[in-house]
């Protein structure tokens, strides 16, 4: 084989340079994942590999890409995810929470995380144990380049790697995305370079401070001693206690109890079950009155804003308001108190799919 | 040696790609996880210019197979792709093309068999396909998967046997890998040379009789042709091998080895792991364990010799199987390599591992782990466990689940939303209430936390359903959107008892339950006053290949509610044509491009197809007219616990596959009943009434103006489309000015 174009600056015991990228669907996380992955094989002479968090694309869904890279004389002979990746790329800050996204981070780790924030603050955000973390205001430069945070990502990425060329990356994006999207050419072009000029770089020692996340498997209380048989599932009505905050892309729905005229149009046009409504008085007559929303299961959609005949809801920026103090608990709940599991919409579909990017 | 280029490509991709330089005549299919990926490829390229390949979207798995069959027995080339479920549901044919000698390839992404339902990559289907006469090649990778696609045919046609090309689901179908592929498609028509069939079904002048009625003695005679036809195919194997050798320089072998030479212990596994548990063997190497690993390349016919030769100088050996023969102390693999070295007499020990079951990771330390246990065994000279799982455990003792909720049953099930009389002096129902304000009593039997994306239409109008529904209901979804984001074990959205099955047979599945219970009730086993509603729940999917089933659930008018939700495509494997879509829509089965403009034929008809089997009511609604929808739902409901079928159907907003803004769905649902291309109707016994009618309302509107709403039909907007969407709109009016007539005529 030929001589690769790039030399890797470090690799795992096995001659792998490992990636890993975290985010929500809807930010290009996967295509990054597909573009970083062919750049290895066919731009840097590199082996590669890469491939998706199997189950799901869809907007709001954390993902997980791989990428693998090695010099062309070794082999990559796993499919396993990456436990300790090299590069951590975190597409979405808001990811820093109950999703390890930070497991395998060490000393040796390059982490790039899409916020406007400083190093040193999200350093404990992310409770990051040690390594090097870049930060990369991704939004802002996005928009100003007309692009998507993906873009701005890669080129931030590269820039942190310190050895993946600007150029072949600018090269690949117009070879495949350039040739589908010609229109959205300059301004992907532009957010590579942002991306690469405009880092902010702290670097962390093990100080004690976080400890070290280990990558782990899901492991379920039932197992084959105690699970009902056959898959059964008695645990009826289980998933109340997901919460999808995560699946919101800014917006809410702003609740206003006064201006509410109870006729229950944002219940039934809602998918997420989200408004309370319990038994109540509304202009002296016995009525359904509206609460308002539980902000738990609310991702966001903003159908019932369309559909409210008055100005009872209207949508708002999530990081203007303070929701949780207009959120109301689910009213048929048994229990006083549950732990809320952080997840997104699962189903197993790719968005991508319709679109699909063919390499030829 | 022919000119290469390297690529950066999936095992689907390549499949597709090896395919579309093949350039096959037909490729019948139905899309299922994870080898839908082959279909939409193909049909990409297709939709820009760049294979013939006539892509025949079947109304499912049984139903490709039978368009490949009828395609083959005419002499050309065919292939087709599936995987899990979708083989076990066309298995009943892969022996009538293997046993009548029609050669063609099937890509097999394997996937583990339901149920329970999982989509992740395992072995449990293909082990189905060892006795059906084909021959299997197993590729481990991705380059494997392109090479073992062209060398498949070739081998197919030479020993005229069907094949199968299997590749390890997701971790071989949908990860990217460098790999070669033949520059030029000329080169791989060369290789593969010219198909020539003495006998086929389109030679005028030598008419044959093809799927004969056999009994004995024939049968057996037919049968050790074919017996012959796989001992010949061993030899042909070899030879394409070699010939692809000489072509590409690749060249493989039916079984392969790693460090096998002077190994004491080995691991047999197949597929990707093949190549992790290399690694494992590095790693105990340099422990200075001699152990090694070892695969095999063909299922069928089985290489015992090669696979006796690679390993006959081992001690101990274990066979790490991704599925089990339950109750035959392995999985297939096992058994047949115990019986080929029986064979041989082989002096080694054999123990049998079950791992990686739904796709569970293979990591390097799991092979290690295995090929340890191995080598104990080979240092004790005794084998102590003959055959366990490996990666199950027990479960944390003690645990409880946390009820969350009371069931919704008694007073709490009937807040007297709508009560239904019947008029005595028309004999029909009248349905008080449905007042949407009153209808936020109803509890939510599908509760909050489910994973449907954000805006999606299907909880909307299952809860809107269910609304009218006072009293206990049984639900059961087919697969599909809904059931996934509602089900995910350990959990569910569900707070009533629901049951999922596979979406050819939801209907058959909810008929028998619905006769249980009046039996039960009929022999005084069940209490009275216990009465359930049964509905089944369905996408417009699970009504393409669950039709025949439906039809026949309505045909015996069982006492049951069918709903579908109609999104127009198979959304949970992430949008490919149904026979609903609209006519000109794109979808990844229905690509828009210079060589084909979106999906072919007209939307499908489904609540005319119901009124056909004169069940007692049949209803459309939307849930942009929610009092309408929720009245229905209660008129559903007193046909389906008097009289026997009721079918509701709902336009289902989509917002990630209609690619439209979810916020503004309901007025995209209210234009599509505005256009006529759900108008809002019931057929009450026979009896037609359109229940809505926006030309009264002056609301009607063209079509096309709801076609531009909608990113998936935005396209037929521009000039180049107007052919197709005057078509539509003239289907559409034809379609309303029938419901209009059936309005006025009882007899119609």
């Amino acid at each position: 084989m030929e001589n690769p174009k790039v030399k890797l600056p470090t690799s795992n015991e096995y001659g792998f340079y490992e990636i890993r990228l975290e985010s929500i669907g809807g930010l290009g996380a996967n295509l990054s994942g597909k573009i970083l992955g062919e750049l290895g094989a066919i731009y840097l002479g590199l082996n590669s590999s890469s491939f998706a968090s199997y189950g799901s694309e869809k907007r709001g869904t954390p993902v997980k890409s791989f990428i693998r890279w090695s010099n062309p004389n070794i082999e990559i002979n796993i499919n396993s995810p990456v436990e300790r990746p090299h590069l951590l790329g975190l597409f979405h800050e808001r990811l820093a929470g109950k999703i390890p996204v930070m497991a395998g981070v060490g000393p040796e780790t390059i982490v790039v995380v899409n916020s406007e924030e400083s190093p040193d603050y999200m350093r404990d955000r992310l409770k990051m144990h040690a390594g090097t973390l870049v930060c990369v205001d991704a939004l802002r430069l996005a928009m100003e380049a007309k692009t998507r945070v993906n873009m701005v990502m890669l080129g931030a990425m590269a820039k942190a790697s310190g050895f993946i060329p600007l150029d072949d990356l600018k090269q690949i994006v117009e070879d495949t995305l350039g040739k589908k999207y010609p229109a959205a050419l300059s301004g992907n072009l532009e957010g590579l370079e942002k991306g690469y000029n405009n880092i902010s770089i702290e670097k962390y020692e093990d100080d004690g401070k976080y400890p070290f996340q280990e990558y782990k498997e899901v492991k379920r209380e039932w197992g084959y001693d105690n699970a009902p048989i056959g898959g059964i599932n008695p645990h009826y009505g289980s998933t109340i206690n997901n919460d999808l905050s995560g699946s919101r892309e800014g917006y809410v729905p702003i609740f206003k109890k006064e201006a509410c005229i109870n006729c229950g149009m944002c219940d039934n046009t809602c998918p997420d079950m989200v408004y309370q409504f319990v038994l109540g008085e509304y202009k002296g007559k016995a009525s359904m009155i509206n609460l308002g929303p539980d902000y738990h299961h609310c991702k966001g959609c903003l159908r019932c804003v369309e559909v409210c005949p008055t100005d009872a809801l209207t949508a708002g920026m999530e990081r203007d308001v303070d929701i949780w103090k207009i959120h109301v608990r689910n009213q048929e709940l048994l229990v006083d108190k549950m732990e809320f599991e952080d997840v997104g919409p699962n189903s197993w579909m790719r968005s991508e799919s319709i679109v699909t990017n063919k390499l030829h | 040696m022919v000119e290469q280029k390297v690529v950066f490509e999936s095992g689907n991709e390549l499949a597709s790609y090896a395919a579309k330089q093949i350039n096959y005549h037909v490729m019948g299919y139905y899309p299922i996880t994870p080898s839908t990926e082959i279909a939409e490829y193909l049909d990409l390229m297709k939709s820009e210019g760049e294979h013939d390949i006539v892509m025949i979207p079947a109304d499912g798995e049984h139903g490709a197979a039978g368009i490949c069959y009828g395609a083959s027995t005419g002499g050309g080339r065919v292939f087709n792709a599936t995987s899990a479920n979708g083989l076990l549901f066309s298995l009943e044919q892969l022996p009538v093309q293997s046993g009548t000698r029609f050669p063609m390839v099937l890509n097999i992404a394997c996937r583990t068999v339901s149920g329970p339902l999982s989509i992740k990559g395992d072995h449990s289907d293909i082990m189905y396909a060892l006795n059906t006469g084909w021959i299997i090649l197993f590729a481990k990778d991705p380059q494997r998967v392109y090479d073992y696609n062209i060398c498949g045919i070739k081998i197919a046609e030479k020993v005229k046997l069907p094949i199968i090309i299997a590749f390890d689901g997701f971790f071989t179908s949908h990860q990217k890998r460098r790999a070669q592929i033949i520059a030029d498609d000329k080169d791989v028509h060369d290789f593969i040379g010219e198909l020539k069939l003495e006998y086929h079904t389109l030679d005028k002048e030598n008419p044959i009789i093809v799927g004969c009625y056999m009994n004995e003695p024939d049968l057996l005679n037919n049968k050790y042709q074919l017996h012959l036809a796989m001992e010949e195919a061993r030899n042909v194997i070899a030879e394409v091998f070699r010939e692809y050798g000489e072509l590409t320089g690749r060249s493989y072998n039916m079984v392969e080895g790693y460090k096998m030479e002077d190994a004491e212990a080995a691991l047999f596994i197949l597929g990707s792991s093949y190549d992790t548990a290399r690694m494992a063997v590095d790693k105990l190497r340099e422990e200075g364990k001699k152990v090694g690993v070892f695969t095999s390349s063909v299922l069928r016919p089985f290489p015992k010799r090669e696979l006796y030769e690679i390993c006959k100088n081992v001690k101990s050996i274990i066979v790490a199987d991704r599925q089990d023969s339950y109750g035959a102390g392995g999985g297939n693999m096992t058994l047949e390599l115990k019986a080929a070295l029986q064979d041989y007499k082989a002096n080694i020990e054999v123990a049998s591992l079950v791992y990686g079951l739904s796709g569970r990771d293979f990591y390097i330390e799991d092979g290690i782990e295995m090929l340890n246990r191995a080598y104990e065994t080979a240092q004790k000279g005794k084998v102590e466990k003959r055959f366990d799982y490996f990666g199950h455990y027990k479960g944390e003792s003690g645990y409880k689940i946390q009820r969350y909720f009371d069931p919704i049953i008694g007073e709490k099930a009937r807040p007297g939303i709508t009560s239904v009389e019947i008029d005595e002096e028309s004999g029909k129902m009248k349905v008080k209430g449905g007042i949407v304000k009153d209808s936020t009593k109803m509890p939510k039997r599908w509760t909050a936390g489910h994973g449907a994306c954000p805006g999606c239409g299907i909880p909307v109008n299952v809860n809107m359903l269910l609304r009218g529904i006072e009293g206990e209901v049984v639900l059961l979804f087919q697969t599909g959107c809904g059931f996934v984001v509602s089900s995910p074990y350990p959990k569910s959205a569900f707070r009533v008892t629901f049951i999922h099955n596979l979406f050819q047979n939801g209907a058959a599945t909810l008929s028998g339950l619905t006769e249980m219970f009046y039996e039960k009730k009929r022999r005084g086993e069940l209490p009275q006053g216990d009465d359930f509603t049964f509905i089944m729940v369905t996408g417009d999917g699970g009504l393409d290949i669950g039709m025949g089933p439906a039809i026949g659930a309505a045909l015996r008018n069982h006492r049951m509610i069918i709903m579908e939700y109609d999104n127009g495509g198979y959304m949970n494997t992430g949008y490919q044509l149904s026979y609903t879509t609209p006519k000109g829509a794109k979808s990844s089965t229905s690509h828009v491009g210079p060589a084909q403009k979106g999906k072919a034929t007209f939307h499908k008809d489904t609540p005319q197809i119901f009124a056909a089997t004169n069940i007692p009511y049949v209803a459309t609604v939307a849930e942009s007219n929610p009092t309408d929808f929720i009245k229905k739902a209660a008129k559903a409901q007193k046909y389906a616990n008097k009289y026997g079928l009721a079918f509701i159907k709902a336009l289902s907003a989509c917002p990630l596959n209609w690619n439209d803004n979810p916020r503004y769905e309901r007025s995209v649902i209210d234009a599509g009943v505005n256009c006529c291309y759900h108008p809002l109707y019931e057929i009450e016994e026979g009896i037609t009434t359109i229940t809505y009618n926006p030309e009264e309302r002056n609301k009607k509107i063209p079509v096309a103006d709801w076609f531009k709403m909608m990113g998936r039909t935005k396209h037929l907007t521009k000039p180049e489309y107007s052919e197709i969407v005057e078509s539509i709109q003239k289907e559409v009016d034809r379609r309303w000015e029938r419901l209009k007539a059936r309005h006025e005529s009882p007899f119609l």
